[in-house]
């Protein structure tokens, strides 16, 4: 059957009809229906046909299609193969996961048709994005995620609309420099296709266009410098909002790019001054963000920023342009979205009981909500780094490629993998241990119902497998993808690495329980490093935004804009000021010539005329 | 479709305008009904020329006259492309105007004066006479003039006086430019001449002309100060045709007529450069909204300059669709802001806010159109950046874009400041209406036509690519 269904899409125009159309229009009619179960029905129907499609492309030879589009050459055209159409699947699973738990979540919530509305559209666009080969068309995707993100950030905040607007410059600054990126690109290739591409040189105007592209991709990707609205979506925007975009779509959408980009577009030699630069910003991402969490006291804006610092993992291993590191990169990608959206999940799972996710409001869920809180050990515990779960492989691999190429991004790379381990103890203590705390008219806690759990209970699975049985990814899947003969899967074959990355899962181990006896609780458990002497310093200057990027960049507008009205005071002085003020002079200077005396006239007159006179003779 | 259609094409709005006073004077209905067909008919005779320019076959009508002065009309697809864009976002800025102009004086010259505008446009865009370019010229400024100044205050009086004294200085400049060229030739005929290279001299007198009247710096003050006239006017002055007269001629002369330096590939777009983002830095500390969206035109004005300078196919390309994109969206913009000054009687956006609740289509429709003007797809806007930032690329000039790029993020800040300032955020106001039916609905076409040329990019791209072919 798969085979007929993949024939099918691969006839005619059938791929723009199925794959982009189908979605947004799906969406409309999500929109405007109002009934629960039929909206439930429909969108799991729809998001089960999505994959349905992905999976037989998937397992398709894969084809390429060209169809006209805009002059310019700006062709529609897409090219489904193993790595593109595995995207395609990996989107495809989670995108009906975030619609079975939206539909749940939203269900007797306002806006629900409006944010499943903008869903279906961004999948259209996503899809439209990974199917591309040529760079304007994928860009014409990816950009058109900024209506989407913007919309889905106005629901409910139109009075507040913070958020979205600095999401919305972020990313389109970051999706306008892609577009640079690109274009750069294209010219320096000569072609807009990647599969008509020799992999381009990392130097000169290419080296422009490499750091541009890079920027966009990672930026989209939620890494630094374009991350910074997303901890403040974590407190704006819905929950599966912080399930659906930064813990799933845009790390899929943004390290499939970053890696196209190191395999297919831009030669990027490993040591060399580009790989360094991009490993610098993965590992800086890694640690900062991290560090910024470990003080969180609100589990979403917590999770938020662990969003942030595992695209460091991601972005790192892409950066060192090793096989290992590629592969491990973009299985960390994989490994990041199970158990980020899961835990994404478990934030809303207690929201949507408790009315809050302030850890200062509740703790000891773990009796009232067991099932909830299993599904957050499994996950922590992946994220963290513990083997034998699916974020223990990954990081391994990450680890062992940043250690090949310098111990700097080692050691930073482990620096982050300690504070991780030591934020999620916190949080999962302080959420689910302890004393039974529940917030003021909020007494009835209980676990959440199958439309809640069951998303949650899948990714939780999928932690497990995805390490014990990491055969299946890695060479199943990502291995034939990527085209890497390599075999990555079995256990790591450093000891060493292993040796060492438990040692620091067991000093955070150490840290916790000292940090949480120190300051009597364990949410209070990291505030000896919040509080020590010159740390505070630097976190009262980030928690007021001094080292936000938007800030900058505001301030950096405001100073252009300065120094424009400057200019443009100027010129205002110079046509209503000068230019009437010189003609006003001179019609005054010439009034006053006029004045009837005779014997002025007539030397003006003689003067005249014998100046006349000197001409003629000057030109004979 | 003979060639007659171009007579009745600019005949219609050209002397049609003038009977509109006196069929005020009978009937308001009537003379609004009138200006509205005879707008119309431009757009209707410029779609009814379509097929056949589409087709390979200009239409072209030639007057013989001595002393060089032998005119006639002519319709390629450049012309056909820019009567179409023009008389398209006039007529729908005429049925705005039915409800904003209806409770001001002088009625009856106002509509005058909008169809002649149109009509000298299309006479514009169609001759293939060096005078006669500038006497349409000419005209527009003082149609032009009459508009901006169409509130009689004081401010409003200086403020047209301003805009008619600059761009006719400049168009005398251009005229000059163009006696230049009648002294290299020996004709004042496009047609005659074509291929001819100009002298650096020549072009530079130009333009002063094309950048007067496209309003780019340091000629551009005029515009934003134009903002005193009614919205449907500095819609019209802004989207459909003043601004749009001095690139179609820089289009017309230095892309597909005239062979001029190489020079002139790296000025222009230096002088685009800097116009851009001037203006949109001084977009992001104006108050006013509709000096904000006024210097937001300069700027985007500076990318349609850029895309036609570039001396590529492709930039040439991308200008041209930006003309288009933004004729609609910027069209949009200033009639969304018209909705608002009418509802709120201020200009000044720190005394607004709220005004989604209950404005939501307005607000919408603004949104949309500055998607478009942003560049973000799959809004039309976003074919015609990306196209013009590839031409400057592909000339091998990647500063430039770098340049251009950093305008566009300065685009979206400014744009999207005004957005949040005006109709997001606590309520201030608490006007609840949203304008008559009528104006609504003209923003909301606005707004579906900046989608829809997008999603369907295909056609406007092509069309604006069988330009390009032909250059």
């Amino acid at each position: 059957m798969l085979t007929s269904i993949s024939s099918f899409l691969g006839s005619d125009a059938n791929l723009i009809w199925f794959m982009i159309v189908l979605p947004a229009v799906v969406g409309v009619v999500l929109w405007l229906i109002k009934n629960y179960p039929l909206r439930l029905i429909l969108g799991l129907a729809s998001a089960a046909a999505n994959l349905l499609f992905a999976v037989s492309l998937f397992r398709s030879e894969g084809f390429y299609k060209v169809f006209p589009f805009a002059a310019g050459g700006l062709n529609i055209s897409f090219n489904v193969y193993g790595f593109s159409s595995l995207f395609l699947t990996f989107i495809a699973v989670c995108f009906l996961l975030v619609i079975l738990y939206s539909v749940v979540y939203f269900k007797g919530k306002k806006h629900a048709g409006l944010f499943l509305l903008y869903m279906y559209i961004s999948l259209a666009m996503m899809n439209g994005a990974f199917m591309s080969d040529n760079l304007g068309i994928l860009l014409f995707f990816w950009e058109g995620l900024l209506c989407t993100l913007f919309g889905i950030l106005l629901i409910n905040n139109l009075h507040h609309p913070r958020t979205a607007v600095k999401a919305l410059i972020l990313a389109g600054t970051a999706d306008l420099l892609m577009m640079l990126g690109i274009i750069i690109t294209a010219y320096q290739a000569g072609t807009l296709c990647i599969s008509q591409m020799e992999k381009l040189p990392v130097a000169g105007a290419a080296a422009v266009g490499f750091a541009c592209m890079m920027l966009g991709a990672i930026g989209k990707a939620g890494s630094m410098p374009f991350h910074s609205w997303i901890p403040n979506a974590a407190e704006d925007a819905p929950t599966p909002f912080m399930v659906a975009f930064p813990a799933a779509l845009e790390k899929f959408l943004g390290i499939y790019l970053a890696a196209r980009i190191v395999m297919d577009i831009y030669d990027v030699q490993p040591g060399s001054g580009a790989s360094i630069a991009v490993m610098t910003i993965g590992t800086l991402t890694i640690v900062l963000a991290v560090a910024m969490a470990l003080i969180q006291k609100d589990m979403k804006r917590l999770l938020s920023y662990h969003a942030i610092s595992q695209v460091g993992y991601m972005v790192l291993g892409i950066g060192t342009a090793l096989p290992i590191g590629i592969m491990g990169g973009i299985f960390h990608m994989l490994n990041h979205v199970i158990y980020k959206s899961c835990l994404f999940m478990t934030a809303g799972s207690v929201e949507l009981q408790t009315g809050t996710t302030d850890l200062k409001q509740f703790s000891g869920l773990g009796r009232k909500m067991p099932l909830t809180m299993t599904c957050f050990i499994i996950s922590a515990l992946a994220i963290s780094g513990v083997p034998p779960l699916n974020g223990f492989f990954s990081k391994e691999l990450v680890f062992d490629a940043a250690l090949e190429s310098n111990i700097v991004f080692y050691l930073g790379a482990l620096l982050g993998a300690f504070m991780t381990a030591i934020s999620f103890l916190k949080l999962g203590r302080a959420a689910f241990g302890g004393e039974l705390k529940l917030p003021a008219g909020r007494q009835n806690v209980r676990e959440s119902g199958p439309g809640i759990f069951l998303p949650m209970a899948v990714l939780a699975i999928l932690c497990v497998l995805f390490g014990v049985a990491n055969t299946l990814p890695l060479d199943g899947l990502l291995g034939p993808a990527v085209g890497d003969p390599h075999k990555y899967s079995g256990w790591p074959h450093s000891a060493t690495l292993v040796v060492i990355s438990v040692a620091v899962l067991l000093l955070a181990l150490v840290d916790h329980l000292y940090g949480s006896r120190k300051s009597g609780g364990a949410l209070y458990a990291a505030d000896h490093i919040h509080y020590a002497p010159g740390l505070k310093t630097i976190y009262d200057l980030a928690e007021r935004q001094v080292f936000d990027p938007y800030i900058w960049l505001l301030q950096i507008a405001r100073g252009v804009s300065a120094v424009c009205n400057w200019i443009e005071r100027g010129i205002i002085w110079l046509y209503d000021d000068a230019v009437v003020g010189i003609v006003k002079g001179a019609g005054n200077l010439l009034q006053r010539a006029n004045d009837g005396s005779l014997s002025r006239y007539l030397l003006v007159a003689v003067s005249g005329v014998a100046g006349i006179i000197a001409l003629f003779l000057a030109i004979n | 479709m003979g060639s007659e259609v171009l007579l009745v094409c600019i005949c219609v709005p050209l002397f049609g305008s003038f009977l509109l006073p006196l069929l005020g004077m009978i009937n308001i209905k009537l003379r609004n009904a009138a200006a509205l067909i005879f707008t119309a008919t431009a757009f209707v005779c410029a779609a009814l020329a379509l097929p056949e320019v589409l087709a390979g076959t200009p239409l072209s009508l030639h007057y013989e006259l001595p002393l060089g002065l032998s005119f006639g009309f002519y319709a390629d697809v450049l012309a056909v492309f820019m009567a179409l864009t023009s008389s398209l976002v006039a007529t729908i800025i005429v049925i705005y105007s039915f409800e904003y102009i209806k409770e001001y004086d002088h009625q009856n010259e106002y509509y005058m004066m909008v169809c002649l505008f149109i009509g000298t446009m299309m006479g514009l865009v169609f001759s293939t006479n060096l005078i006669f370019i500038y006497i349409f010229w000419e005209i527009s400024a003082i149609c032009c003039w009459r508009l901006i100044g169409f509130y009689r205050e004081e401010i409003t009086i200086r403020r047209a006086n301003k805009a008619f004294i600059v761009t006719v200085v400049g168009a005398l400049i251009m005229l000059v430019g163009f006696v230049g060229i009648y002294g290299q030739t020996g004709t004042f005929d496009l047609a005659a001449m074509k291929g001819t290279h100009l002298p650096a001299w020549i072009v530079i007198l130009i333009l002063f002309g094309v950048l007067s009247k496209s309003a780019t710096f340091p000629l551009h003050n005029w515009l934003p100060d134009a903002g005193v006239a009614p919205s449907p006017v500095t819609s019209l002055l802004h989207a459909a045709v003043l601004v749009k007269i001095g690139v179609y001629i820089y289009a017309r002369l230095f892309v597909n007529s005239f062979e001029i330096d190489k020079v002139f590939t790296v000025a222009v777009p230096i002088i685009a450069a800097v116009s851009a983002l001037v203006s949109a830095g001084v977009a992001l500390r104006e108050n006013d909204i509709k000096r904000i969206i006024a210097y937001s035109t300069i700027s985007q004005l500076a990318f349609i300059l850029l895309g036609l300078s570039s001396g590529t196919e492709i930039g040439v390309l991308g200008g041209l669709l930006y003309i288009l994109m933004h004729s609609v969206a910027k069209g949009g913009l200033f009639l969304c802001a018209g909705i608002v000054e009418h509802t709120l009687h201020t200009k000044d956006i720190t005394k607004m806010g709220g005004l989604y609740k209950g404005m939501p289509l307005t607000a919408l429709a603004f949104l949309f159109c500055a998607f478009s003007v942003m560049g973000i797809p799959p809004f039309g806007g976003f074919f015609a950046k990306y196209l013009v930032i590839d031409g400057i690329i592909s000339a091998g000039n990647v500063g430039l874009g770098a340049v251009f790029i950093a305008g566009a993020v300065m685009t979206v800040l400014y744009l999207s400041r005004l957005f949040i300032k005006v109709f997001l955020g606590e309520t201030v106001s608490d006007a609840r209406e949203a304008g008559s039916p009528v104006m609504v609905a003209s923003v909301v076409v606005l707004a579906i036509l900046s989608v829809a040329l997008g999603i369907s990019i295909h056609w406007p791209s092509g069309f604006a690519s069988l330009i390009g072919g032909g250059i």
